[in-house]
């Protein structure tokens, strides 16, 4: 049983990043990690090697060069080898275009279990597995709180309008889950030591025979504008008062406003 | 290619969810101004026979998927057979995991632009233009397709972005779904089913959210929250770390990987204000918060903050609004 857990490196969360005047994001000097989400899926592929349900856990990326760093990070983690592919092609990839590569490498790769976070805190369309799962012809289980695999089939635990659900789905398929996995190891001495001599690949666009046109085109959408939020009036602050007092204020406040 | 717009209208346990009658108004609204007319893409339980009550909010036409409950993702080859068939501007898909679900196979499938999640939506020159809250809260972006896309342009729409219109009586004109291809997606299914012990609402139906965070300290904890909603009339949610500590379940909880909520009101009792929280209620219309440290994070962005001890305040705070209303 193998899953290939896929990974991306986003800017620090929080980390100053801004628009240029030409309407592009700038991430240039901010700080890069595994986006966090990415984290609970790695962590749910290790869980399921400790069990013993899985037996090899691959990484899978795509983005530039430094996002190795990354890849080497995730096997600081755990698991066994990880693939990089790289192209200067692919800078400014949209969801469609990183879709399309990421199957086309995991079409290579021939996992049970392509696994993935449930959104990436950049881009928070959650789009990419679903199109992977499209474009690669294979079942879709997402939002698990919790993956099982086995019997030529996975299962996801998945929150439900009143309660919760088990969907299953015959292998091979594309799973994301939730940061409700448990929390994400960290990564020991040890494993860092241990990350520095596992298996790397890098990849390139014609390595995996998809010829850039086929990617053309670029970005189906653009941003053709951006603002401030609209002006709020700043904060009002009731601090040391009564509890009651506090209280009659805050109602006060409300009826104000028509809450009440 | 119409000037239609198209919508995802799902429907649970024998009703349309809030996010279907949100977007049937709000797809009647861009074809308004795309000069086409709104069509429901009707699936779940009940979407045969609720699938003409969409008229009521604005849809003209509903092409029913499937009255099945199974899970939505298996909707995705009769989604995408209906998109073909229709050819429409646009497609609105409520930006929850089911709406998300079937919104990437769509972009998976057909190579479409896609927007979200987005906050405001409309028809521009004749191609959708949306509005969308980056770079946490920070700045808006507007966006649209780039020249030469192809159609339609996919777009999640976040709750309560546009209110549903009440009152209408018209119905919208039933129609079958064309045949779809047989599709991998279609072979989830729900292997297990289980109800949680307590009745849990929606929050994104919510117009009024009373929220507990860490600072609320245990499941009894959220006793006087529970209270003051009750008060107000309103629904209590939760924090991750009030989620994670197994105080509330986690379909009450608000931010990042929980609900995405736009209430008329928020009050935030002994929630920090974390930036995965923040981005599931900045767009909140008021923000109150009562937390203890008075250099909470979310001090910085309520509208009113109050430093205190919650379970003083919040006790405080339902006698006086029961006075007010005099209940």
């Amino acid at each position: 049983m193998k899953i290939v857990v896929c990974v991306k490196q986003v800017p620090a969360t929080g980390a100053d990043k801004r628009y240029t005047d030409d309407l592009r994001l700038d991430r240039s000097g901010v700080e890069a990690i595994i986006n966090p989400l990415d984290e609970y899926a790695i962590e749910q592929a290790l869980r399921l090697v400790d069990d013993g349900s899985v037996d090899s856990v691959t990484y899978l990326s795509m983005g530039p060069e430094q996002a190795s760093e990354a890849l080497r990070r995730a096997l600081a983690m755990g698991g066994d080898e990880a693939v990089l592919v790289t192209d200067p092609a692919l800078a400014g990839a949209d969801e469609w275009a990183t879709a399309k590569v990421l199957a086309a490498a995991l079409d290579r790769l021939a996992p049970d279990v392509a696994l993935m976070g449930m959104a990436s805190d950049d881009a928070r369309g959650s789009l990419v597995p679903g199109a992977v799962a499209a474009m690669r012809q294979v079942p879709m289980l997402s939002y698990g709180a919790e993956l099982k695999v086995g019997d030529g089939e996975a299962r996801v635990r998945r929150l439900s309008a009143t309660g919760f659900d088990w969907i299953s789905a015959p292998l091979p398929l594309v799973a994301t889950v939730t940061d409700q996995v448990g929390e994400p190891r960290y990564a020991s001495l040890k494993g860092i030591m241990a990350a520095k001599r596992k298996p790397m690949q890098t990849w390139s666009l014609a390595d995996l025979d998809l010829p850039a046109d086929d990617l053309a085109g670029g970005a189906l959408t653009r941003v053709t504008d951006t603002r401030p939020p609209e002006e709020k009036p700043p904060t009002e602050r009731i601090e040391n008062l009564p509890p009651a007092e506090a209280a009659t204020k805050i109602a006060d406040w409300l009826e104000l406003r028509k809450l009440i | 290619m119409s000037n239609d717009i198209l919508f995802l209208a799902e429907f649970v346990a024998g009703t349309a969810a809030r996010s279907a009658l949100e977007l049937a108004t709000g797809a009647a609204e861009l074809a308004g101004q795309s000069g086409g007319s709104a069509i429901a893409l009707a699936y779940g339980p009940g979407a045969a026979a609720g699938a003409a009550g969409l008229g009521a909010h604005g849809a003209v036409r509903a092409i029913v998927l499937g009255d099945e409950d199974r899970p939505a993702i298996t909707y995705a080859a009769a989604t995408v057979a209906a998109v073909r068939d229709t050819a429409p501007l646009a497609v609105l898909a409520p930006a929850t995991p089911n709406g998300r679900d079937l919104a990437a196979a769509l972009v998976g499938t057909l190579h479409v632009p896609a927007f979200g999640p987005v906050r405001e939506a409309r028809v521009v020159d004749g191609v959708l233009e949306t509005e969308q809250s980056t770079l946490q809260g920070s700045v808006i972006t507007t966006a649209r397709p780039t020249d030469g896309a192809p159609s339609p342009s996919i777009a999640l729409v976040l709750a309560s972005t546009f209110a549903p219109a009440e009152g209408g009586t018209a119905s919208a004109e039933v129609a079958q779904a064309p045949e779809a291809e047989d599709s991998a997606f279609g072979k989830a299914t729900i292997a297990e089913s289980h109800e949680a012990d307590a009745k849990v609402v929606n929050l994104e139906e919510a117009t009024i959210i009373v929220a507990g965070g860490r600072g609320v300290g245990g499941e009894e904890g959220f006793a006087p929250l529970h209270d003051l909603a009750a008060a107000l009339g309103g629904a209590v949610g939760a924090s991750r770390a009030a989620a994670d500590a197994g105080w509330i379940p986690y379909q009450l909880q608000i931010g990042q990987t929980g609900k995405m909520v736009k209430p008329a009101l928020y009050i935030g009792a002994g929630v920090s204000g974390a930036i995965q929280h923040r981005v599931g209620m900045q767009t909140a219309e008021h923000v109150v918060a009562i937390n203890r440290d008075p250099d909470a994070p979310i001090g910085e962005f309520a509208d009113l903050f109050v430093v205190g001890d919650l379970f003083q305040i919040v006790p405080a705070l339902t006698d006086e609004i029961r006075r007010r209303k005099g209940s």
